[in-house]
């Protein structure tokens, strides 16, 4: 011990002779003094670049780490946007969009799943096991399930717990009025864009644009705060069509009726308002359920009364001898040599039903003579017709807004020869669609002239076009209604208790292949308007090829004119304008000419 | 003089952090609060869209027609038995 603290003070004192450690010669290393500087230097640079860099990333280029940054807690997300209703003239719903949701799966792990789990879903889903299976036998990763699923079946299906399966949120078009407006209304795809009728020449203003929104999530998903870079979602907005749910019903039921009475192949019926050139009703038979289109056929998917032309016949009449009356050639009490029922043109015929003998022009209509008609037109330069024919919208590429509205087939003037001429005059080798017909005698409803029709409820009357003189109107409305009521009338069918109505009928031989098809098929039509005294609808009727009891527009239409009247002046709420009788309908009512 | 200024800088300084703080938190508050309300108006909007294709299903026509008809023994109104009258006539 002694020694060894000795030897530390003496170690102690030996260094306190010396030198310090900093100066020690031995320890002075001879380098360079630039070297140093080299060091110094070389930090310094190092340094500098890093500040750079560290600029370079906080002030110039620093876009990149900011999206980096926010894509750690920012989140985009969609907002759909709902398909806008589709609404009667008095608010009643349509068509409508219900949020539903599509299930899809990945096959792989829905597979691992027990199988009875498995049954259990084929079950909520409407399928079979087998067909579930196979839908899930497949090497994509994302399958789809069944689409439009309502949402009470959704929560079953996420009780079940199965791995793999998922949903995806989508909307469901409803169409509470079924069968009775799909006509009018239309339908939509699964894809939600529309398909037929309103649904798809509304289409760009019933769907809506969907929007996104920028949101801040915190961890356990809930979103904390708005960013603000969002766009609004734009629901679609909504659309109130023209027809009248109840007239629309009246109209569907009628007409079926009719079309199974007479078993014809189909039929059609459009109800219009003569003030507002609204279409109140349009329907078709056969139908379809828009909400269940798995069985749907072409013909229960045509629109007859937009799409369909056929050989109008009589109906036709009353527009030449408006001319005719028009231009002063004739007056209701002209009279008209119809001969004996047999007037040859060229090498053709033209018959009557019977020979009328000399006739007044109000009796050419009321009897629906072939001959006089055709008098009358021959009386007449071709090209005034075919003028009457384009003012009337025959022939012309109709602007209703209606997709596969068809435009007819009037042939250039200049082309007819005097007895196409004469049958055009009758409405034969010309060709029309329902509601061009019905259109067209809106001019004798109102007071010589006419107003676009409309599909959309009409706030504001569009401005009307004079065709003829309110007198020549006024006219043939007396001679209409004769057709109905008067004695020789060829429509006493179309007789409405309590009310005065007036019309045309007018049956054709069906054209196929571009001939008269054989053995003969027929279009029996009636258009008229009730009442009377001051019209307010015009209806138009057509039975294509009926079969049994009666092919007359007087027999097979104008009842179902009678029928639809009647229930449409009732329901809105139209004073009758007649004595109310008893009508008593002849048993053998006459038959008209074609 | 300056250690005087200063205190209250920080004094000023530290009660505009506090408040931030809280606007912050109210903030949030306001913002779950606005987001619960938009979902439930979203969803009052699906309840009355399901309300009024309920209404238009129940209320369709033939519905109706047919429970007239079947249920209530009910027979279509025709002009001939009904009387009408005019105000203003005798």
């Amino acid at each position: 011990m002694k020694r060894g603290a000795n030897g530390s003070t003496g170690s102690r004192v030996a260094a306190s002779k010396g030198i310090s450690f900093t100066t020690s010669p031995v320890l002075a290393v001879r380098l360079p003094s630039w070297r140093s500087r080299v060091v110094l230097f070389v930090l310094f640079v190092a340094f500098a670049v890093l500040g750079v860099r560290a600029l370079w990333l906080q002030g110039v280029s620093n876009e990149f780490l900011q999206k980096q940054g926010k894509s750690r807690y920012e989140r985009t997300i969609e907002l759909p946007a709902t398909r806008g209703k589709i609404m009667d003239r008095n608010g009643q719903v349509l068509a409508l969009s219900m949020p539903v949701k599509a299930v899809w799966a990945i096959p792989e792990d829905v597979l691992k799943s027990p199988p009875q789990k498995l049954r259990a879903l084929a079950g909520l889903l409407d399928m079979s096991d087998a067909e579930l299976r196979k839908k899930l036998d497949s090497d994509r990763t994302f399958v789809y399930l069944k689409r439009q699923v309502e949402m009470d079946v959704i929560e079953k299906i996420a009780k079940l717990d199965i791995e793999g399966i998922d949903t995806r949120k989508e909307y469901k078009r409803f169409y509470p009025q079924g069968e009775v407006m799909t006509h009018m209304v239309g339908f939509t795809n699964v894809e939600d864009a529309g398909q037929e009728s309103m649904e798809l020449a509304q289409q760009k203003t019933l769907v809506g644009t969907t929007g996104s929104r920028r949101v801040i999530k915190d961890r356990l998903g809930h979103i904390v705060e708005d960013i603000g870079l969002g766009k609004e979602p734009h629901d679609g907005k909504n659309l109130t069509l023209s027809v009248d749910s109840k007239i629309q019903y009246i109209a569907f039921t009628q007409l079926k009726a009719a079309v199974e009475k007479f078993k014809a192949k189909a039929g059609g019926a459009v109800v219009l308002d003569v003030h507002t050139g609204e279409v109140l009703a349009l329907a078709n038979y056969p139908s379809y359920n828009p909400n269940d289109r798995s069985k749907l056929t072409g013909a229960q998917l045509r629109n007859r009364v937009m799409t369909d032309t056929f050989e109008p016949g009589s109906t036709l009449k009353p527009f030449t001898v408006a001319l005719a009356m028009d231009s002063g050639r004739v007056t209701p009490n002209t009279r008209i040599d119809t001969g004996s029922g047999r007037f040859t043109i060229a090498d053709r015929t033209i018959s009557d039903t019977k020979g009328h003998g000399v006739i007044s022009v109000a009796q050419v209509i009321e009897m629906s003579s072939n001959i006089g008609t055709s008098k009358i037109a021959l009386s007449m330069p071709s090209q005034e017709m075919w003028e009457m024919f384009t003012k009337v919208g025959f022939g012309q590429a109709p602007k209703f807004g209606f997709p596969g509205a068809v435009a007819g087939r009037v042939r250039p003037y200049k082309s007819w020869r005097p007895i196409e001429q004469a049958t055009m005059s009758y409405g034969n080798g010309i060709s029309v669609s329902l509601i061009q017909l019905a259109r067209a005698y809106m001019m004798f409803a109102r007071d010589g002239d006419t107003i676009p029709l409309s599909f959309q409820r009409v706030d504001e009357l569009p401005p009307a076009q004079q065709v003829i003189k309110p007198k020549t109107a006024q006219a043939m409305r007396e001679m209409l209604e004769s057709v109905v009521s008067g004695e020789h009338g060829t429509a006493k069918q179309a007789q409405v208790a309590g009310y005065r109505v007036g019309g045309k009928t007018g049956t054709a031989y069906k054209v196929e292949n571009g001939k008269y098809a054989m053995p003969r098929k027929y279009i029996g039509s009636f258009v008229g308007m009730a009442p009377m005294s001051s019209p307010r609808f015009i209806i138009a009727v057509m039975i294509d090829e009926p079969t049994t009891l009666a092919h007359f527009g007087g027999q097979v239409a104008a009842p179902t004119f009678a029928a639809l009247a009647a229930n449409a002046l009732r329901a809105m709420n139209i004073p009758p304008d007649s004595a109310v009788t008893e009508i008593v309908v002849p048993a053998d009512a006459e038959a008209e000419a074609m | 003089m300056s250690t005087k200024i200063n205190l209250v800088l920080l004094a000023l300084l530290v009660a505009c952090g506090l408040a931030l703080v809280n606007s912050q938190y109210q903030a949030r508050h306001l913002f779950i609060e606005l987001e619960r309300l938009q979902q439930r108006a979203r969803q009052l909007d699906i309840d009355w869209a399901q309300l009024q294709l309920d209404q238009s299903t129940l209320g369709k026509n033939a519905r109706i027609e047919q429970i007239a008809r079947t249920d209530l023994d009910m027979a279509p109104l025709t002009p001939e038995r009904t009387q009408y009258l005019t105000q203003g006539e005798k």
